[in-house]
């Protein structure tokens, strides 16, 4: 059976079983991953992966069926067990959905060099190149890996309330990790770089240069770092960590699934509630977004994988909590609509509310002028070891490559520069926003039980705090 | 499926590969998920995907079958990828079989299980009579069939099922406790007394205070254990230590942790990962990676093995060694001996989001979660919250003084990725920190 028919097919037949709202998924995607262990090509990994999951709403129950079966007797057999899980479950309150229109669409995104299209060898070549520069640059360098993966992901939705939506999406990441050591002393640093759309990725994030200068800077904090001074000072981050603070307590507080109780025993709660939407989280410089449509972001899609149309979603505005990330289910029981949130990792996984591209919306400065303006503090570049607690209150940002600002000069390395502060803290001490927005920065996002870890942007401007704890 | 996995090795040696694997899995897993203290969602699957191993002069590629009427393009199409791709000329290959295999039986009552509802409201029960407000939570109840096929002689057939619970209990957002029930029998599934644990927990766990930072003694519940023993576990994989993502590189024959702590990795346990063989067909069998303190090995593969001079450890997985199930060796305290020993420290029932600074020195920072307990002379005083483990892998297991004489089978979200079976355990002088205000 052709993919369409397959979809079409499961939605009629679940309605015929009673579902009163039913919705499958075909989703296919092909892959290419290598791993450069130590210069060696460590392995190729193909994957080609595709199935249908049918999600259906029957007795007030939400039941979800998923199968990689081409025959429509397989696609029948996994809708019956939709539809008879679904109903055999005893909930006080049905689910209900929040009412959306019918959307029938295609949509895709544009590659410049066709991932289909480039050999693997000239791929891998790619990546060979980079190692061997890195390796003439004459570092004690005990490992180094890096991994690449170009996916394209191919999906047919149509739900019982007439959309029909095809799309079309490659994506390309490259993920490097490299160990430099000087006598017993050791730097490591990490960096994972995605786009949506083609090969040209790689000139896109200039990864060459960002590879190289990430390993000198690596050596440079070995031969001349300090311990990085303790107290109250100015900190001014780069995009990757404005995008991991926008992700971790911005993001992930804001998706109503967590705010409802969900996620509680996986991806935990958060510290809003439903009644917070207005009240102050930061400074009035702090606007925290997420689009999906920002084109060749990691997380681009113009439709989710309930069928809503994708659009700016603004989490934090001015300051302010101003909305959550929706899906159709927590916007019915928020009482609200759905912003196009819903996503899941593949065909067998149920969509649920998770951010895409998320970041600080920039603001006007030159990230110099920033600089300028600090008598003392940290100018923190990247980062390493992070973490935030399962109410997305309390984080943590140690960073990789950072410099000690004195007179509103940048002087030499500090390591392990530790942030470790509330997210109102964080965000209250903001006072500027660069205009350097670079969204190249990407990361996988964990959620969900079977585990969902997803495409997510983690890029931003760069951004000042003031007068906050570093040690 | 036997059919399949042979046909896909046959067509991999006739389109050119010298050494080849394929694996089919048929998954016929079940979940309930749910929170509020009720189900949020059923998810049941029908899936039946073929990895495939293979090795052509040197390059090494692997891919997916999920299309079975479609073998021989796939396998053409990763024999002319591989032709593309360098060699590996740390490739060493793959075991030699044919191999016998222990017959494990497995409880098909858990295979008849068509609804769990009764697993999760006896879990949700339990919780509520301890006092919790709100659980949330799964309940897996897992089943596949595993047909191996090897160029070098090894085939063979799995069998593993299991019944897994996980709730979490809520008083407030900032009291809470988790439990779990692990079985491969459903006579030992418990999921009444998980629920149990977790509102128990919950319920200390009440009007928590912000804690102090410091150095203290720490009473580490199973669950955090559970972690603990998978980060150490899961890092001695040869690949990892090879790829700078471990700290035990070159310490092998050294001391990685205190004499109290023994841990083995053992596929062949009664634990959820029960299974007769690895990736390349190898027998799975119990060893020590850890004794008295001392490292004593790598998970190894055939190739990583015969690169560090040595014997696979039954450890493959597709690409890398892993583990599949691990175990600390109790040691011979009571529970309550470990906490009498307390003087003023604290007792953490679980934790997240473990992250590193720098994984060839292990230091390291986890964020507690759900009960975290102040207990001076061995009593829990008060609850605390918003603090953070931040300390070094080898040193927090080199502090350990003392462990409890019973294990217990956890498993959890992200943390603690495979079985582990985890006592108690008492660590001296271990780094907390919080946020600063």
């Amino acid at each position: 059976m052709a993919d369409p028919d397959m979809v079409d097919f499961a939605v009629e037949y679940a309605q015929r079983k009673g579902a009163t709202y039913a919705e499958a998924r075909y989703e296919q995607q092909a892959s290419e991953t290598f791993v450069l262990k130590n210069g060696v090509v460590d392995s190729l990994i193909y994957g080609d992966d595709a199935g249908i999951g049918v999600r259906v709403l029957a007795g007030g129950s939400l039941g979800f069926g998923a199968t990689n079966a081409k025959s429509k007797a397989g696609v029948r057999a996994t809708v019956e067990d939709a539809v008879r899980i679904a109903k055999s479950t005893k909930r006080k309150e049905p689910i209900v959905f929040a009412p959306e229109p019918a959307v029938v669409s295609n949509w895709s995104v544009p590659e410049r060099m066709k991932l289909q299209d480039v050999p693997v060898e000239d791929k891998i070549e790619e990546l060979r190149h980079i190692d061997r520069e890195l390796v003439d640059l004459k570092l004690k360098m005990p490992a180094r890996y890096m991994l690449s993966t170009n996916a394209r992901i191919t999906k047919h939705f149509a739900n019982s309330e007439g959309s029909r939506i095809h799309s079309y999406s490659p994506r390309v990441r490259l993920y490097y990790y490299l160990t430099l050591m000087k006598g017993n002393d050791a730097e490591q640093c990490y960096r994972n770089f995605g786009w949506s759309g083609g090969w040209e990725a790689l000139r896109e994030w200039r990864a060459l240069d960002k590879v190289l200068e990430e390993a000198r800077t690596c050596q440079n904090a070995l031969e001349r770092g300090v311990k990085s001074p303790e107290g109250r000072m100015d900190l001014v981050v780069s995009p990757p960590v404005a995008g991991i603070m926008a992700h971790e307590s911005c993001g992930h507080p804001t998706e109503a699934d967590r705010v409802l109780g969900r996620e509680a025993s996986q991806a935990g709660k958060s510290f809003i509630t439903p009644g917070m939407i207005g009240d102050k989280v930061g400074s009035p410089a702090v606007t925290v977004v997420d689009d999906p449509t920002v084109e060749h972001a990691i997380a681009f899609y113009l439709y989710d994988d309930e069928g809503v149309r994708a659009r700016r979603r603004y989490l934090y505005k001015e300051g302010r909590i101003h909305e959550f990330l929706q899906n159709r289910e927590t916007a019915a029981a928020l009482r609200v609509r759905s912003n196009g949130a819903s996503r899941a990792t593949n065909y067998d996984r149920e969509p649920i509310p998770r951010m895409a591209n998320t970041f600080v919306e920039p603001g006007d400065y030159a990230p110099d002028e920033m600089i300028s303006e600090v008598k003392r503090g940290v100018y923190m570049k990247t980062y390493m070891e992070w973490n935030i607690d399962d109410k997305r209150y309390n984080g943590k940002y140690v960073g990789r490559e950072a410099y000690l600002i004195e007179d509103g000069e940048v002087q030499g390395p500090v390591r392990k520069t530790v942030v470790e502060l509330t997210t109102p803290m964080v965000w209250g001490s903001v006072d500027a926003c660069a205009k350097d927005l670079d969204l190249t920065e990407a990361g996988f996002c964990g959620k969900s039980d079977p585990g969902q870890a997803l495409d997510a942007c983690l890029g931003g401007p760069t951004m000042r705090l003031r007068n906050v704890y570093l040690r | 499926m036997e059919d399949h996995a042979e046909a896909i090795v046959k067509q991999a040696l006739k389109a050119g590969a010298q050494d080849a694997v394929a694996e089919v899995v048929v998954d016929r897993n079940y979940q309930i998920r749910f929170a509020r203290n009720e189900p949020v969602i059923v998810n049941e699957w029908r899936r039946t995907v073929g990895t495939v191993f293979l090795v052509y002069n040197h390059r090494v590629i692997a891919g997916e079958v999920t299309d079975f009427s479609r073998v021989s393009r796939t396998i053409e199409n990763l024999v002319k990828a591989a032709k593309a791709s360098p060699e590996n000329p740390d490739y060493r290959g793959i075991a030699k079989g044919p191999f016998k295999y222990a017959r494990p039986s497995v409880d098909r009552k858990i295979l008849a299980l068509e609804d769990g509802s009764d697993h999760v409201e006896a879990a949700v029960n339990g919780a509520l009579e301890e006092g919790a407000k709100e659980c949330a939570g799964s309940f897996w109840r897992y089943h596949t069939r595993h047909f191996l096929e090897t160029s070098n002689g090894a085939s063979g057939t799995d069998e593993r099922v299991g019944l897994y619970l996980s709730i979490r209990a809520l008083v407030s957002l900032e009291s809470s406790g988790h439990g779990v029930s692990c079985a491969t029998k459903a006579s030992q599934f418990d999921p009444d007394k998980a629920g149990h644990k977790a509102g128990r927990i919950a319920t200390l766990a009440r009007n928590p205070k912000g804690g102090a930072a410091g150095k203290y003694d720490i009473v580490f519940d199973p669950l955090i254990l559970g972690s603990l023993i998978d980060q150490s576990g899961g890092r001695t994989s040869a690949y990892l230590v090879e790829t700078g993502f471990s700290p035990y590189m070159k310490k092998i024959g050294k001391k990685v942790a205190s004499s109290a702590v023994t841990i083995h990795e053992d596929g062949s346990a009664d634990t959820l990962a029960r299974r007769r063989f690895d990736a390349e067909g190898v027998p799975v069998r119990k060893k020590a990676i850890v004794q008295k303190g001392i490292l004593k090995t790598y998970l190894h593969n055939t190739s990583t093995a015969k690169k560090f001079k040595t014997k696979t450890t039954a450890n493959a997985g597709l690409i890398a060694p892993e583990p599949f199930a691990l175990m600390c060796e109790p040691g011979d305290w009571t529970r309550d001996e470990l906490f009498e020993e307390v003087k003023d420290g604290l007792w953490l029932t679980n934790t997240w989001y473990t992250r590193y600074q720098s994984y060839v020195t292990g230091d390291f920072s986890t964020i507690p979660r759900d009960g975290i307990f102040h207990v001076k002379k061995g009593e829990v005083v008060e609850a605390w919250k918003d603090v953070r483990l931040t300390d070094n892998l080898i040193h927090l297991w080199s502090s350990v003084k003392g462990l409890s004489k019973t294990a217990e089978q956890v498993q959890w979200w992200g943390e603690v990725d495979v079985p582990t079976m985890a006592p108690y355990a008492l660590a001296t002088q271990i780094g907390i920190t919080k946020s600063a205000m």
